[in-house]
């Protein structure tokens, strides 16, 4: 199957619910609980990111999808978190640590925390999705209070990745059908086709949008709130686990481990 | 509740910049009507659909629905009583599956999550889908949209179903299940169609739309035979 395609199954896949023991909104509450914990890491201690690197490698087993997986797709992030920490190390000069005589400057050690707090933060939603589906993470939201229109947004922008799949699909038929076979596309042409798959898409969008309002739509995607409040298995989860990462953050293992220290 | 179901009265309509596409439209349809509303391409059917629902607002005249005027302020009022099929069912096909389109409707009613089960069963029944009910859009034939399209509007129990070429991409089994849905929806059909076996089938009444305005208002062969004139004479 061609990536497209595939593109647009995953996305769908993305939206179902997932059977899963723990409930949605125990995931989203133990997944923004980390996230707000590793930002509380001070950039000067990059040692204490790597602990709680344990976090996504015990979830990402626990929940089947295997850490190595979830690091690979976590991996993309990576181009805009060194785009935000490249500055750090030529502009910070100040001694940091030394390793084997060479010394590190505060810099590159703030580049380095940057990273791996942008990489586990990825890492963590990625393990989100796969405890729960799109749709039901929005409910999960709505669930824990964060605003009607922030979570309209998310899954509108959600609805709109999928409608620019489509119509890209739409248009590449409609050029194999003509091409002749060849699929090679010369720069200018790109950024013909590319222009012209915005325009589709937002007119796409607009006629959605339309038949949207058509049927009541009033600004607020209706979502379902499934009913159910979180399990006693699902609340020891996010309480064992929220726990857990603080114990990860705030163990003296520095001390503990002192042999680790450069 | 009104005799008449829906009215426009003296209604024009020009898109932003455009020229005028709309020209003095006048036309009543009473409750439990169907009509069909014929014309060549480009006469305007598809502008007129979408005044009924709020979607466009005339640039004079206006529209009432039951006793309600259709202007910006009671436009959510209307689209609860209309029930809007667009010409393109992709237009009205965006959520993970089939049955969250369906329940789009019912659901922006805010209606309890029990009730609009009930309407989505109800709705993928009726047009002959119930096994779709978890499948993915975009993997559905063209005929599958079709119905899918008029289930997500069903599910809303509206008072009168607005259809613009409903019947386009279905095959013969699937028409005929159309006809079938459309005649057990026992309040007003108001119906633009190119398919005249449909018209025959299900809407006694024609309205003949050219270039803008109302031609005839008239029984469906005497509409059809002035259509056939109207082609060859282009
Ligand atoms: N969004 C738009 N902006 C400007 N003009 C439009 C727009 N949509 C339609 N028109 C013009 O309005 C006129 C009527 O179009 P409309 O789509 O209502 O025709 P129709 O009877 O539904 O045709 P068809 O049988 O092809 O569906 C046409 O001349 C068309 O070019
Ligand atoms: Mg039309």
């Amino acid at each position: 199957m061609a990536k497209l395609e595939k593109a647009l199954l995953a996305l769908n896949e993305f939206g179902r619910s997932r059977k899963s023991d723990i409930s949605p909104v125990a995931a989203v509450i133990v997944t923004l609980f980390y996230i707000v914990i590793v930002l509380t890491v001070p950039v000067s201690d990059p040692q204490r990111l790597v602990w709680m690197a344990v976090y996504p490698v015990m979830m990402a087993e626990y929940c089947g999808a295997g850490f190595v997986r979830i690091f690979i797709k976590s991996l993309w992030v990576l181009p805009f978190v060194i785009l935000i920490g490249i500055f750090n190390p030529i502009f910070d000069h100040n001694p940091g640590i030394k390793i084997a005589e060479v010394s590190v400057s505060a810099g590159w050690i703030s580049f380095v925390s940057i990273i791996l707090r942008g990489l586990l933060s990825m890492q963590s939603l990625i393990i989100l999705g796969y405890m729960a589906g799109f749709l039901d993470i929005c409910s999960s939201l709505r669930r824990i209070h964060i605003p009607r229109i922030l979570v309209t947004q998310l899954l509108l922008s959600y609805r709109y990745l999928s409608v620019l799949i489509e119509e890209a699909l739409s248009m590449r038929r409609a050029r194999q059908a003509r091409g002749f076979g060849s699929d090679k596309l010369s720069l200018s042409l790109w950024a013909a086709l590319v222009g012209q798959l915005l325009v589709r898409s937002a007119d796409r969008a607009s006629s959605i949008h339309r038949a949207m309002l058509a049927r009541g739509f009033d600004g607020v995607l209706p979502l379902v709130d499934r009913g159910q409040s979180p399990d006693k298995n699902s609340i020891l989860f996010a309480i064992t686990v929220c726990v857990a990462v603080a114990l990860l953050r705030w163990l003296p293992f520095d001390s503990w481990f002192g042999f680790l220290n450069f | 509740m009104s005799h008449h179901y829906i009215s426009f009265e003296n209604l024009s309509f020009s898109y932003p910049k455009g020229p005028e596409v709309l020209h003095d439209i006048n036309l009543r349809i009473t409750h439990g009507e169907r009509v069909a509303l014929l014309g060549l391409n480009g006469s305007g059917k598809s502008t007129l659909l979408l005044q009924t629902n709020g979607l466009l607002f005339p640039s004079s005249g206006r529209v009432v629905v039951g006793d309600v005027p259709v202007t910006r302020k009671t436009a959510p009022e209307v689209r609860r009583r209309v029930g809007m099929v667009f010409q393109n069912p992709d237009d009205m096909l965006f959520m993970p599956t089939v049955a969250d389109d369906v329940a789009f409707g019912p659901r922006n009613m805010k209606l309890p999550e029990q009730e609009v089960t009930r309407r989505v069963n109800n709705a993928l029944e009726a047009v002959g889908i119930p096994s779709l009910a978890s499948s993915p859009s975009f993997m559905l034939s063209g005929g599958q949209r079709r119905a899918a399209a008029i289930a997500t509007v069903l599910s809303m129990e509206p008072d009168i179903l607005v259809l613009d070429e409903p019947s386009a991409n279905l095959d013969m089994r699937a028409c005929k299940a159309l006809v079938k849905t459309l005649s057990e929806f026992n309040h007003t059909i108001l119906l633009a169609t190119h398919d005249l076996e449909l018209a025959r089938n299900l809407t006694p009444r024609a309205i003949l739309l050219h270039e803008g305005r109302i031609l005839a208002d008239t029984s469906l062969d005497e509409a059809i035979g002035i259509l056939s004139q109207l082609a060859d004479s282009h």
